[in-house]
């Protein structure tokens, strides 16, 4: 882990309790400045509340985290002017126009007269907002809403910009301006951290992915080094030419740099072994002895959808984007 | 944080039929309920004044307590979170809250209270007095709904059906459509217990109702002001820890 000085948020045994319940327990870890964090985890894994309390929306029950230099307990004024966040859900002004939702935003964060005006008019462009900047927040579609969301962090652009699930509800040309919106924050200075369940959300933005689970942080490295990381760095699908049997998985189990077997689907196995140069011969003689053909093989490096099954045992949102 | 309260006072205002409602209900009730009502009860003097005076009592607290509920309701709208997040402090927070329920009173509550001091010819620097006398009551009325407001961080049902019982009984036990001397003696002892009662007589007293009717002045100006204090510092201490420390929706 970088040092906190390198660091833009860095939290110290991080923790946040419901009673008995942890939502966050004793997280340490640091985000470096300017680059994109991504977080990936299962609904529940406490992302959002990791988000909530380094925004300073929550209070911590234990712990602390720093926000360019802030605490977040003891500065937290100064670590809101630091900090932006884009929420999951964008609710709560039904009344309001975009135009003035996001005018608002920016005499918040400083931004006054012509250099505000045209802050929100860039960025409602930016954001194809232009023609419904005088429609009523109710009136706005589900994706119009959220890119509103998203679009509050590009009026002020803050030193950390934090989003939760930044495209959820959002149609898959909306999800791709997003994303290059996101990266480009980031290339201006910002540093960026975004919560997600989407696996194509995590390859296409991050520099680095910290898996959650359980309020706990798995694993915090880039996507080529999780990738690397994982045991049998090879995945092998392969499709029989009968149904996958006990006796057909038991066999491949047995082979030598197997790893892990998991069947696909009735006919189909999806196997994580070492070395498939030397494994698949070994597996197509353990076939013939069961009188089984193989039909179908096709070898991959692992996907960031295995990487995660790996480290939290549950699949993952697949986007089509 | 004026830029917050600019911003909240845009929507509340935005609906301008819901105030001329306020107003249309007011003048309904004043000078066609108020005139029957006031033929039947004669034991008190000049029932007519002492009713419309309570009918601007009872706005105030209505708006007080739609300002507390506003509160509440807006952190199960989502919209709460944004705003803890912006750049401004929970103790200024918690005083824009009460800047926009002094506003949204003194809208709604404004022309009735000019109607009424027309009618009295009482000189403006009564109206003045009276009107900032309502606002007083109006923190306090504030201060005790959003004090209130961790119960509805539990449930919003069970936060609801307490401002509604809560609501229902301090108007009732109260000298807002009845002084304190015709009470029966049981009901008179429980109104006494209730802020609302030292706010509405001295609210009346500003007003120049028969003091016959009323309690002492200074008294209920102690109680005003002694309730009004206690419930923002009580909120002030509150509410920060409470809306930092519950699960967002």
């Amino acid at each position: 882990m970088s040092s906190s000085s390198e660091n833009s948020v860095q939290t110290f045994n991080l923790t946040k309790s419901y009673g008995e319940a942890k939502a966050l327990d004793s997280l340490t870890l640091g985000v470096r400045r300017g680059e994109i964090l991504v977080i990936l985890g299962p609904n529940g894994s406490g992302k959002t509340t990791f988000l909530h309390l380094i925004s300073t929306v929550l209070r911590p029950t234990s712990g602390t985290a720093t926000v360019m230099g802030y605490d977040i307990v003891k500065q937290p004024l100064k670590v809101r002017e630091s900090i932006g966040i884009s929420f999951q859900d964008p609710r709560g002004f039904w009344r309001h126009k975009p135009y003035h939702i996001l005018s608002f935003h920016a005499s918040m964060y400083g931004l006054r007269g012509e250099e505000r005006s045209k802050a929100v008019e860039d960025t409602l462009k930016d954001f194809e907002l232009w023609q419904s900047r005088n429609k009523r927040f109710m009136e706005l579609s589900g994706g119009q809403a959220k890119r509103l969301e998203v679009a509050k962090l590009f009026v002020h652009r803050p030193d950390v910009a934090v989003f939760d699930e930044p495209t959820a509800m959002v149609d898959l040309e909306g999800k791709r301006m997003i994303w290059d919106m996101i990266r480009q924050l980031r290339e201006k200075g910002s540093t960026v951290i975004v919560a997600t369940n989407e696996v194509r959300e995590a390859e296409y933005l991050a520099d680095r992915i910290c898996i959650m689970k359980d309020g706990k942080e798995l694993v915090m490295e880039s996507l080529m080094t999780l990738k690397d990381s994982i045991t049998g760095g090879d995945v092998v699908d392969l499709e029989m030419s009968a149904p996958v049997s006990e006796e057909i998985l038991r066999a491949v189990r047995d082979v030598p740099g197997t790893v892990r077997a998991l069947q696909g689907g009735e006919r189909s196995l999806r196997t994580f072994v070492n070395r498939s140069e030397d494994w698949l011969p070994l597996m197509m003689t353990a076939m013939q002895g069961l009188g089984v053909r193989v039909s179908s093989i096709r070898v991959s490096e692992p996907s960031l959808d295995d990487v995660f099954l790996h480290y939290t045992g549950k699949e993952v949102v697949q986007s089509h984007a | 944080m004026l830029s917050l309260l600019k911003f909240e006072l845009r929507e509340a205002f935005d609906s301008v039929p819901w105030t001329v409602y306020y107003w249309i209900f007011f003048a309904f009730q004043y000078f066609v309920y108020g005139q029957l009502v006031s033929r039947l009860v004669v034991a008190v003097s000049d029932y007519y004044v002492y009713y419309g005076t309570g009918l601007i009592i009872i706005m105030t607290f209505n708006i007080g307590s739609w300002a507390g509920r506003r509160f509440v309701e807006s952190a199960h709208e989502g919209r709460l979170k944004y705003i803890l997040s912006l750049p401004v402090t929970r103790g200024q927070l918690f005083l824009e809250q009460l800047l926009l329920g002094l506003a949204v009173n003194v809208v709604r509550v404004g022309p009735p209270l000019v109607i009424l001091s027309i009618l009295g010819g009482l000189p403006s620097s009564v109206l003045l007095v009276s009107l900032a006398v309502l606002l007083l009551m109006s923190v306090g009325v504030m201060g005790i709904m959003i004090s209130l407001s961790f119960v509805a961080f539990k449930s919003f049902d069970i936060y609801s059906a307490i401002v509604a019982s809560m609501s229902a009984l301090l108007l009732r036990f109260s000298t807002i459509l009845y002084p304190l001397a015709f009470m029966p003696t049981s009901y008179a002892a429980v109104s006494l217990a209730n802020p609302l009662t030292y706010g509405a007589d001295l609210f009346r007293s500003v007003l120049g109702v028969d003091a016959n009717q009323l309690l002492s002045p200074e008294l209920s100006a102690f109680v005003v002001i002694a309730v009004g204090i206690s419930t923002l510092t009580v909120g002030t201490m509150l509410v920060p820890r409470v809306l930092e420390g519950v699960k967002s929706s």
